[in-house]
C-alpha cells in the first residue's frame, strides 16, 4: 500500500521580486494519489513540479498543510520513497554493484549482492558491475541510478525528469522499461516530466501543474503500450499542449 | 478479442525486448571501442604506438638536461680547482658532494641524520593531518564549534609559522616536541582550509540520495561526504608538504643537535661546503619520496576519478 495524500499543501520562497516578499510555489495544493497508480506530473520550468517531487521526498517542508503516504505524514527523506534523480546522482566512488547495494547494505541485507546482479541483469548492464559511473554513458547510469531506487524496494517511487538527459531513442527505450518494470514490481509513480507526449506515454493520470495550483486532471484511458501515433493518443496530447498554452496566457493577463 | 490483444501487447513486449537488446549491444560495443582507444592510449604512454617516438624523445630530452646540469658544474668545479675564478671550497663539484655522502655512509653518521628528521617529518606530518581532519570535521559539522575555532585561527593564521619557533622552544623545550609541534602546525593550516573546503563541496544530490536510500546522519558522514571530501585533502596534503619540511628545516636549524637541518648550520660552523650540499640535496630527496608516497595512494584510493585534463581532449 502506497497511497499518497497532499492535503492544502502550500510552500513559499522568500523572495525579493515580490511586492509581499514571498513567492507562492505551490498554494493549497490537493492531491490523491492511489495505490500503483503511474502518475505523471506535467508542468513549465518554475511551475513547482520539482518542489512538489521535493516535497514528498522529505527534501523539503511545506510551508503549510501536510503530506501522508501511506498513512504517514513526510517528515523527512525515508527509504520508503525511493528517488530517481535528473542526473543520476550516483555515487562516483563506488562501482556500479556497490551503487545499487548501497541502500541494501544499510538495511543490513544479506543478499545484496544477489540482488544487485538481478538488477544488473535487468537494466542488461552485465559485465560492468566493477565500473565506476564516470565510465559509464548518460543512458547506462541512468539506468544504474533507477536500479538502485528499485533494489532498496520502496512502495513509492519518485523520479524528477530521469529521462530529460537521454537521447531520443534511449528514451524512447526507457519508457517501454518503465512500463515493463512498473507493471512487474507494483510500486506508485510519481513521475515529473515537461515533455507531453513522455506524460501521455507513461501516465495513468497527468496532472497539470500552472502557477502553483493543479490546472487539469487527466486520466488517459488508453492500453499500454501505448501507441503514440494513434489519433486518441494524439487527442491527449493536444489536449494537454493547449492547456498548457492557454493557461499560460490566462495566467499572465489575470496577474 | 481479449486473447487476441494479449497477443499483440505480449509481442509489442518482445518488440520492445528486442530493441532494448539492440540498445544495449550498441552501447557495449561503443563502450569496447572507447576501451580499446584507451588502451591504445596507454600503449602509446609504454612507447609502443606510433606517437611514441616523440614521447621517447621528451624523456631522453629530459634526462640529458639533468645530466647536463650536473656536467657543467663539474666542468665549472674542474676548471676552477686552482682557484682561476673564486675560491674553490665555496662551490664543491658534485663528485665532492657524493664522496662526502659516501663518507658519511662509511661511518654510519648519515643514518642518524637522515632518521632523525624522517621520524620529525612522519611524526609532525601525521599529527597535522589529524588534527586539521578533526577540527575540519568539527567546524562543518557543527556551527557553534565553527563559531568558536575559525575566528581564532583567522586570527592567528596570517602570522608565518615560524614566528612561533621561539615560543614552542620555551613552552615545549629544546627536544623534539617544539620541533614536531611546529611541523605539525605547519602541516595543519592549510590542509584544514583544504578538509573544510572539501567537505563543503560534496553535492548535494549525493546527500539527498543517501538520505533516500535511507542512510542515517553518521552513515551520510562516512559513505558520502568523507569519501567526496578525501580527494581534496590529498590535494591538502601535497600542499602543506611543502611547508611541512620548510618547518622542519627552520627547527632543525635552531637547537638541534641532529637531523638535515642541523647539518646545514653545522656545516657553516666548520665551513664545510660539501656536507651543506650533502644535506640539501637529501633533503630534496626526502621530499620527493614523500610526494610520490602520497601520489601513488592517491592513484590507489581514487581509482574513480578520472583527471578532467588528460581527458578531455585526446591528443
Amino acid at each position: 500500500m502506497a497511497g499518497v495524500l497532499l492535503n492544502h499543501v502550500t510552500k513559499t520562497f522568500e523572495t525579493d521580486t515580490e511586492p509581499s516578499g514571498r513567492k507562492y510555489v505551490l498554494k493549497d495544493l490537493n492531491l490523491t494519489i492511489k495505490d500503483k497508480e503511474f502518475i505523471c506530473v506535467l508542468g513549465k520550468s518554475g511551475g513547482g513540479k520539482s518542489t512538489l517531487l521535493n516535497l514528498v521526498a522529505g527534501y523539503l517542508k511545506p510551508t503549510s498543510g501536510e503530506i501522508i503516504v501511506n498513512g504517514k505524514t513526510v517528515s523527512g527523506p525515508s527509504a520508503e520513497r525511493g528517488v530517481v534523480f535528473q542526473e543520476h546522482a550516483l555515487f562516483p566512488w563506488y562501482t556500479v554493484s556497490q551503487n545499487i547495494q548501497f541502500g541494501l547494505k544499510i538495511k543490513k541485507n544479506k543478499h545484496a549482492k544477489e540482488i544487485a546482479d538481478q538488477y544488473i541483469h535487468m537494466i542488461g548492464l552485465e559485465g560492468y558491475e566493477n565500473k565506476y559511473p564516470a565510465s559509464l554513458s548518460g543512458g547506462m547510469a541512468q539506468r544504474v541510478g533507477i536500479a538502485r531506487a528499485l533494489a532498496n524496494n520502496p512502495d513509492l517511487l519518485l523520479m524528477d525528469e530521469p529521462l530529460g538527459a537521454l537521447d531520443a531513442l534511449t528514451r524512447e527505450n526507457m519508457r517501454k522499461e518503465l512500463i515493463r518494470i512498473w507493471k512487474q514490481a507494483g510500486k506508485t509513480i510519481l513521475f515529473i516530466t515537461h515533455s507531453v507526449p513522455e506524460a501521455v506515454y507513461l501516465a495513468d493520470r497527468v496532472i497539470l501543474l500552472k502557477n502553483g495550483i493543479i490546472d487539469m486532471d487527466l486520466h488517459i484511458d488508453l492500453p499500454r503500450l501505448r501507441d503514440p501515433k494513434s489519433r486518441e493518443f494524439i487527442n491527449y496530447v493536444t489536449m494537454l499542449e493547449r492547456g498548457l498554452a492557454e493557461k499560460e496566457t490566462d495566467g499572465i493577463l489575470s496577474e | 478479442m481479449t486473447a487476441q490483444k494479449i497477443s499483440k501487447e505480449r509481442r509489442e513486449a518482445i518488440r520492445v525486448q528486442k530493441m532494448y537488446d539492440r540498445i544495449a549491444a550498441n552501447e557495449k560495443i561503443m563502450l569496447q571501442k572507447k576501451q580499446r582507444r584507451e588502451n591504445a592510449k596507454a600503449a602509446r604512454a609504454l612507447g609502443v604506438k606510433k606517437n611514441a617516438k616523440s614521447e621517447w624523445h621528451n624523456k631522453v630530452a629530459r634526462i640529458c638536461s639533468l645530466i647536463g646540469f650536473f656536467l657543467v658544474w663539474q666542468g665549472v668545479c674542474m676548471l676552477n680547482s686552482n682557484g682561476a675564478f673564486f675560491n674553490p671550497t665555496f662551490l664543491p663539484s658534485p663528485a665532492d658532494v657524493v664522496m662526502t655522502g659516501y663518507k658519511y655512509i662509511q661511518d654510519g653518521t648519515l643514518w642518524v641524520q637522515i632518521w632523525s628528521s624522517m621520524y620529525r617529518t612522519l611524526l609532525g606530518f601525521a599529527l597535522g593531518v589529524v588534527v586539521a581532519l578533526i577540527l575540519g570535521i568539527l567546524t562543518t559539522s557543527f556551527q557553534t564549534m565553527d563559531n568558536i575555532i575559525s575566528p581564532i585561527l583567522n586570527m592567528i593564521g596570517p602570522i608565518p609559522v615560524f614566528a612561533f619557533l621561539p615560543m614552542f622552544i620555551i613552552w615545549f623545550g629544546i627536544g623534539e616536541q617544539s620541533k614536531i609541534i611546529l611541523i605539525a602546525y605547519a602541516t595543519f593550516l592549510p590542509l584544514m582550509t583544504y578538509t573544510v573546503d572539501g567537505i563543503n563541496n560534496t553535492s548535494p544530490v549525493l546527500i539527498r540520495s543517501a538520505k533516500s536510500l535511507g542512510a542515517n546522519q553518521f552513515q551520510i558522514f562516512t559513505k558520502v561526504i568523507m569519501k567526496s571530501a578525501l580527494p581534496n585533502v590529498f590535494v591538502g596534503m601535497k600542499v602543506s608538504l611543502a611547508l611541512t619540511f620548510s618547518a622542519l628545516v627552520v627547527a632543525e636549524m635552531m637547537g638541534a643537535s641532529r637531523g638535515l637541518g642541523f647539518m646545514i648550520t653545522n656545516a657553516r660552523n666548520w665551513f664545510k661546503v660539501g656536507d651543506m650540499f650533502l644535506a640539501a640535496a637529501l633533503i630534496g630527496l626526502e621530499y620527493t619520496v614523500f610526494f610520490s608516497i602520497l601520489t601513488a595512494l592517491e592513484k590507489l584510493l581514487f581509482k574513480w576519478k578520472r583527471s578532467g585534463l588528460s581527458n578531455a581532449v585526446e591528443t
